[in-house]
């Protein structure tokens, strides 16, 4: 275990360098920052005024240079265009992003494994056709055009719910937190929902492909033959055994929520991450993007780390090496 | 946020949650507005976009004030005379005080130009040359050569305080602003709210409304739900689409209001063009320049590709400007015309037309993309082959900048908030490479003596109808020679909620210190 550890660690290191280097190669062709942030009639003199005052005078090498050395100090960098340090900028919009992406993973996982149990142990019936239909549905409509719609009936139509924003927060160890105020919940229902729809139709029918699978075992017949309730036999003993697809693809969909859940941010003007990674995109401000995917990346191992801890659990005969 | 809960109630609980809740307002005003993004900045010299000019306006003051319809007139300073061609004195207002309570003197003058002139931001004030207190109440400032506009660039200038900035440190200025302006800094969560807070003590009275909250909510679409649920009272940018939904609903208008943004087509005027693969390049022929601005239909790209949401541009700057001339309209002068720029392309000895690659961008502009794609096909009708070439903005004012060795024609918009035609015709038609501070952005290597001459007069004499004489006459020139095609300028749309009181300023920066709101 403890060598499975370091050895994910030193993996882990060599992606985040793999990273900040690609980043840095691929911003350079992305125009120059300078020109995001001075008036566009300034003078050669004021340009290198600037080009000194954002650090950009140097070479590439140099630049990367100072970077790292900075970076291993535990210094990011800062924005070119906010002046702050990246990293705070990026954890200002961490709490917010989380909040949405855990509560739409909660929906999907309550969601989608009962569905998808009932769905692949009774795979004649009409109601489980009209689960698997319906999830075609969730998998193959757009995000934001299922946001656009819930705005339209439950905000605009109806009054019910409000149309975006982040509502009342409180304040918990310097983390703004909306899921603790009444108003904060009515501005997550939304985007969480608009959120989980794709991955609940992939849990959904992974959890039915791995449920039809099970059921056809003898383990799983001998084991009603002994007594056990069908209740007992499908979550004791068939559920679990179908989990493992099930627990991959949730940490991976976990991940690329919390990375790249842009576009229903934007859509619920949402404060999180994903429309700082945009907005730095546009404006060409190197220090926030790559901070920001290096993050993503660190998510990526470590949420793979806990599956395959995960997997041990779910499987007793797993180990990790 | 009230607003939305206020709607709720209304649907569940009827008529009787409506006295409910009006009983249960207090009289405080407040006002939501709905923004396209959120701002970046609290501090004017760290950078400039719209949402942060917007807070720069409420929380500072400017020496010269500029109002909806860019007219100037006197702000911090109460007003001010030539003491020579180069010397001007302005004279501060009294009993003007910071927002801590702090009096406003003229070290704090001194203090935001030398602060500006280190900065990012420097080209606000690259035409002054020192600022000077002789007392607590007077400046003296010089230019680097007789400069009838300092007062319109003084207008964007925001004064800061010397003393909260030496305290506060300049990083730390952006989340603890703090000025003379109408508004207060309250509370700034990124990317969810601003709230602004009146500041009563305000030297021309107190502001209407005591609270101003600023949401920014890039998508359109939300935008729009967010007016339509009553959670915004106003919104900027109101998408096009949305127009006659929001006119239909009951409660809601919508305002526009021309903004000064002129989109325009840059001509290469050098021998040889990049992208054109000939020997000479046929866009020095005043003929060909010509025949490409009659074979341009601005009537229908508006109509079209704008749907009626923008105005055909009769020069280089608006109407409002110093430097406009009375009377003159490109499109009158050069009207749509597709045989006679064919003939025009034929006398020329260009009958079988030509190739060349038009660079714009494809996410800065309302429909730019949409608007190349129509110049593609008008242009193919006097046999010039346009190829497209669109890229992002974080690209495009690199690959376009000058010496503009990759662009042959450029379309892009300029806009000039000081009112002032000489500060765009300096940057954008006087020779490259003559003078420091003349002809940067003169991508088409447009190159006229008498017009270099035109303006040298202008930035020489410190009497404003004087320099606008000579601007005028500069106008005339461009119109004549054609280095750039004017096309249109695009409106700025707002929705509102009846019952606010709100009329747009021309430089699109939202002011709350004019809007009301009804009890």
């Amino acid at each position: 275990m403890l060598g499975y550890t370091i050895k994910r660690l030193l993996q882990m290191t060599l992606v985040l360098w793999a990273v900040s280097v690609i980043v840095f190669l691929m911003m350079s062709f992305t125009g120059d920052p300078v020109f995001m942030v001075i008036p566009i009639d300034s003078t050669q003199a004021e340009i290198d005024q600037a080009r000194r005052i954002l650090g950009l005078d140097r070479s590439m090498l140099a630049q990367y240079w100072i970077f790292v050395s900075n970076m291993l100090q535990g210094d990011f960098g800062r924005s070119y265009v906010f002046g702050q340090p990246a990293m705070q900028l990026i954890l200002e919009r961490l709490p917010a992003t989380m909040e949405i992406v855990v509560l739409a993973m909660l929906i999907a996982a309550t969601v989608a494994i009962p569905l998808g149990v009932y769905a692949g142990a009774n795979p004649g019936r009409a109601s489980s056709r009209a689960i698997m239909s319906g999830s075609l549905l969730g998998i193959s409509l757009p995000g934001f055009w299922v946001g656009m719609m819930l705005i339209f009936f439950f905000a605009v139509r109806w009054h019910l719910l409000p149309s975006s924003g982040r509502g009342d927060t409180v304040e918990v160890w310097g983390l703004r937190l909306s899921f603790l105020t009444v108003d904060g919940w009515r501005h997550l229902i939304l985007p969480s929902v608009t959120l989980s729809l794709g991955t609940l139709a992939i849990l959904l029918r992974i959890t039915r492909a791995g449920m039809m699978e099970v059921t056809r075992q003898d383990y799983m017949k001998f084991a009603r033959a002994k007594g056990v309730s069908r209740r007992g036999v499908l979550y004791g003993h068939g559920l679990r055994n179908a989990l493992i697809p099930v627990v991959t693809i949730f940490g991976l969909q976990l991940g690329d929520l919390i990375a790249f859940a842009t576009i229903t941010e934007t859509i619920f003007a949402w404060p999180g991450l994903g429309k700082l990674l945009i907005d730095s995109i546009y404006r060409a401000d190197r220090p926030v993007i790559v901070v920001y995917l290096m993050l993503v990346a660190l998510i990526f191992v470590v949420i793979n780390f806990i599956v395959d801890i995960a997997y041990t659990l779910i499987d007793p005969r797993i180990t990790v090496k | 946020m009230t607003n939305s809960r206020k709607s709720a109630w209304r649907v569940l609980l009827g008529t009787a949650a409506i006295a409910l809740t009006t009983t249960s307002v207090a009289y405080a005003k407040e006002l939501t507005v709905g923004l396209t993004s959120d701002a970046v900045h609290f501090d004017p010299q760290a950078g400039e976009e719209l949402s942060s000019n917007i807070m720069f306006y409420h929380v500072y003051d400017p020496l010269v004030r500029r109002d909806a319809d860019l007219n100037f007139g006197p702000g911090l300073a109460e007003s001010w005379e030539l003491a020579d061609d180069t010397t001007w004195v302005f004279h501060l207002r009294p009993g003007v005080k910071f927002h801590d309570g702090s009096d406003f003197k003229a070290s704090d003058v001194v203090f935001t130009i030398n602060r500006l002139k280190a900065s990012l931001m420097a080209n606000l004030g690259a035409n002054i040359t020192t600022a000077t207190a002789i007392d607590d109440l007077t400046i003296e400032i010089k230019t680097p050569f007789p400069y009838a506009a300092l007062p319109n660039d003084l207008a964007a200038i925001l004064i800061l305080s010397e003393a909260h900035v030496t305290a506060v440190g300049d990083t730390e200025l952006d989340s603890n602003p703090m000025g003379t302006g109408p508004y207060k800094m309250g509370e700034w969560i990124k990317e969810d709210h601003i709230t602004l807070v009146a500041n009563p003590d305000y030297y021309m009275g107190a502001p209407k409304i005591d609270e101003v909250t600023f949401r920014p909510i890039t998508n359109p679409a939300t935008r729009t739900a967010a007016l339509l649920t009553g959670e915004l009272d106003i919104v900027q940018d109101l998408a096009v689409r949305d127009v006659d939904r929001v006119k239909a609903e009951e409660g809601f208008e919508v305002v526009t209001k021309p903004s000064l943004l002129n989109i325009v087509l840059a001509m290469d005027m050098r021998e040889q063009s990049p992208t054109i693969p000939l020997d000479t390049n046929p866009m020095t022929d005043h003929r060909v320049r010509e025949a490409i601005a009659r074979a341009i239909d601005v009537d229908t790209i508006s109509t079209v590709i704008m749907n009626g949401l923008s105005t055909p541009s009769e020069q280089y700057v608006p109407s409002t400007h110093v430097g406009y001339l009375p009377g003159a309209d490109f499109h009158a002068m050069y009207p749509f015309d597709v045989d006679a720029a064919e003939q025009l392309m034929a006398d020329a000895g260009y009958a079988d037309g030509f190739t060349m690659t038009l660079d714009t961008t494809n996410n800065r502009y309302v429909n730019d993309a949409q608007i190349a794609q129509a110049l593609a096909s008008m242009l193919a009708k006097i046999d010039i082959d346009l190829q497209l070439n669109l890229m992002p903005k974080s690209n495009f004012f690199g690959y376009i900048r000058v010496p503009s060795d990759q662009s042959s024609f450029i379309m892009s918009g300029w806009d000039v908030p000081s009112g002032d035609a000489g500060s765009m015709y300096s940057v954008l038609f006087y020779s490259r490479d003559v003078k420091e501070g003349y002809g940067q952005v003169n991508r088409g290597s447009y190159s006229n003596p008498a017009l270099d001459a035109l303006i040298d007069q202008a930035d020489s004499t410190a009497d404003i109808d004087e320099r606008a004489g000579y601007l005028r006459d500069a106008t005339q020139i461009l119109l004549d020679d054609i280095p750039m095609i004017p096309v249109h300028y695009e409106q700025d749309i707002y929705g509102a909620r009846d019952g606010v009181t709100f009329t747009p300023r021309a430089d699109k920066f939202l002011w709350v210190y004019d809007m009301d709101v009804a009890e």
